[in-house]
């Protein structure tokens, strides 16, 4: 029995080494003398070509004047996540009060001043956000900025290793016309308004309660819906 | 080499993969009409019967130490769409191996699948780049499939590789018969 599996073994690799013996005919080489070309001309032209310094990993985040964090102070509790189906919990609650600065260093807040007022959420890596940002920035280009509400626009969960990075840049270069608080590194504004998903809009009435949150693109009538809420302090029908 | 280097260095392949994928189709649907594709077909087909599994096993390696390189050396997050892509991307590397090292054909029409499904799911993550609506109106904080981390001569994205190497693999894996002067 044993012998008759060793040899069977044997003959088995005597085929497999014969298969290999008759595998190099003339054309052989050929392919891989092709493949191994092709291979090093494309490594050759990205060495040459492909440049250098991309950055891989995430830096202090700060380019002279210019940082993508700062630092955000919280007041007030903040609130629940924004859960993807059903009633909001933050309904009627108190906006936490925000302190923080642009990009540039300027301050910004959201504050219990009596001013009703829209928070929108952006992250650059988002592509929603990268489409709905250009949308709203050209929309207040040709209609002017939001009247009895202020828009407060907060960069958040900025990440040197994701696309579109720096968010600084990506504002300035799509006309984004209002200044944008620049988040901290523990995203604490974002975690301090329960943000779920991007972009993330938060209508705050005069008396500084929350009214609506939302996520997603929003058109432009939309938009004017939340800031309606936040003038209004209710929530129209039809509202997103 | 940096990640733009590497990144280059791939869609090149990636865009070789292509062509090859379009080469291959040409040839052996137009070996009916044309004598000269025919014979270029008998010399593919030759070709292939000897090499096309130990092609597509180097063709899984290189997508599978990129894919590797994207997410260890250039931290690129996978997300969700991408790990279902490696679920069928890294079996085939040994698979492969081992049928191009035994000869075994017979690993053609369970590879091919395999490769077919990644390609699938390939060709829904990169319509979700073309489209993020298609599955949500909101990016999920946690690394949606929706960001676009590389792109390469403006449409190479890493799902488009990918499906670029599962593509190649398909065809090779259709395209490797066995001949009488190939293996068993």
């Amino acid at each position: 029995m044993t012998s008759t599996s060793s040899r069977t073994r044997s003959s088995r690799t005597s085929r497999l080494r014969a298969s290999r013996r008759r595998r190099a005919p003339s054309g052989s080489r050929t392919v891989w003398i092709v493949a191994a070309a092709v291979v090093v001309a494309a490594a050759v032209i990205a060495l040459v070509a492909g440049g250098g310094g991309h950055k891989t990993t995430a830096g202090s985040g700060s380019t002279g004047a210019i940082a993508e964090f700062r630092p955000v102070t919280v007041t007030g509790s903040p609130l629940a996540a924004l859960p993807q189906s059903g009633p909001d919990p933050a309904r009627g609650l108190p906006a936490p009060e925000l302190r923080g600065q642009t990009f540039d260093g300027q301050p910004v807040t959201v504050t219990a001043d009596g001013e009703p007022k829209v928070v929108l959420m952006v992250a650059h890596w988002c592509p929603h956000c990268q489409r709905e940002v250009p949308l709203l920035a050209k929309y207040f280009q040709t209609n002017g900025l939001p009247k009895g509400a202020r828009l407060v626009t907060i960069a958040t969960d900025t990440n040197a290793n994701s696309p579109n990075y720096p968010p600084s840049a990506w504002l300035a270069r799509v006309g984004w016309p209002l200044p944008a608080m620049a988040d901290d590194a523990g995203f604490t504004a974002a975690r301090a308004y329960g943000l779920s998903a991007f972009p993330f809009f938060c209508a705050i009435d005069a008396q500084n309660k929350v009214v609506l949150r939302v996520t997603g693109e929003l058109s432009t009538a939309q938009l004017e819906q939340v800031l309606n809420a936040a003038r209004t302090g209710t929530v129209p029908p039809g509202s997103p | 080499m940096t990640v733009r280097q590497v990144s280059l260095f791939l869609a090149m392949l990636a865009v070789v993969a292509q062509a090859s994928v379009v080469g291959l189709v040409v040839v052996n649907a137009g070996s009916g009409s044309w004598p000269t594709l025919r014979r270029w077909q008998a010399a593919v087909s030759q070709t292939l019967s000897l090499h096309g599994l130990t092609l597509a096993f180097c063709v899984a390696a290189v997508a599978t130490a990129g894919s590797l390189y994207f997410s260890e050396v250039a931290h690129f997050v996978p997300c969700r769409l991408c790990w279902y892509q490696r679920s069928a991307m890294y079996p085939l590397v040994p698979i492969l191996g081992l049928a191009a090292w035994r000869r075994d054909h017979h690993i053609r029409p369970y590879a091919g699948l395999v490769a077919a499904l990644g390609g699938t799911i390939s060709v829904y993550h990169v319509l979700l780049e073309h489209y993020p609506s298609l599955e949500a109106g909101a990016c999920e904080v946690a690394n949606p499939c929706t960001i676009i981390w590389v792109r390469r001569f403006g449409y190479l994205t890493i799902p488009v590789m990918a499906l670029s190497a599962f593509a190649l693999i398909v065809t090779l894996m259709v395209f490797s018969r066995p001949t009488p002067e190939g293996a068993r």
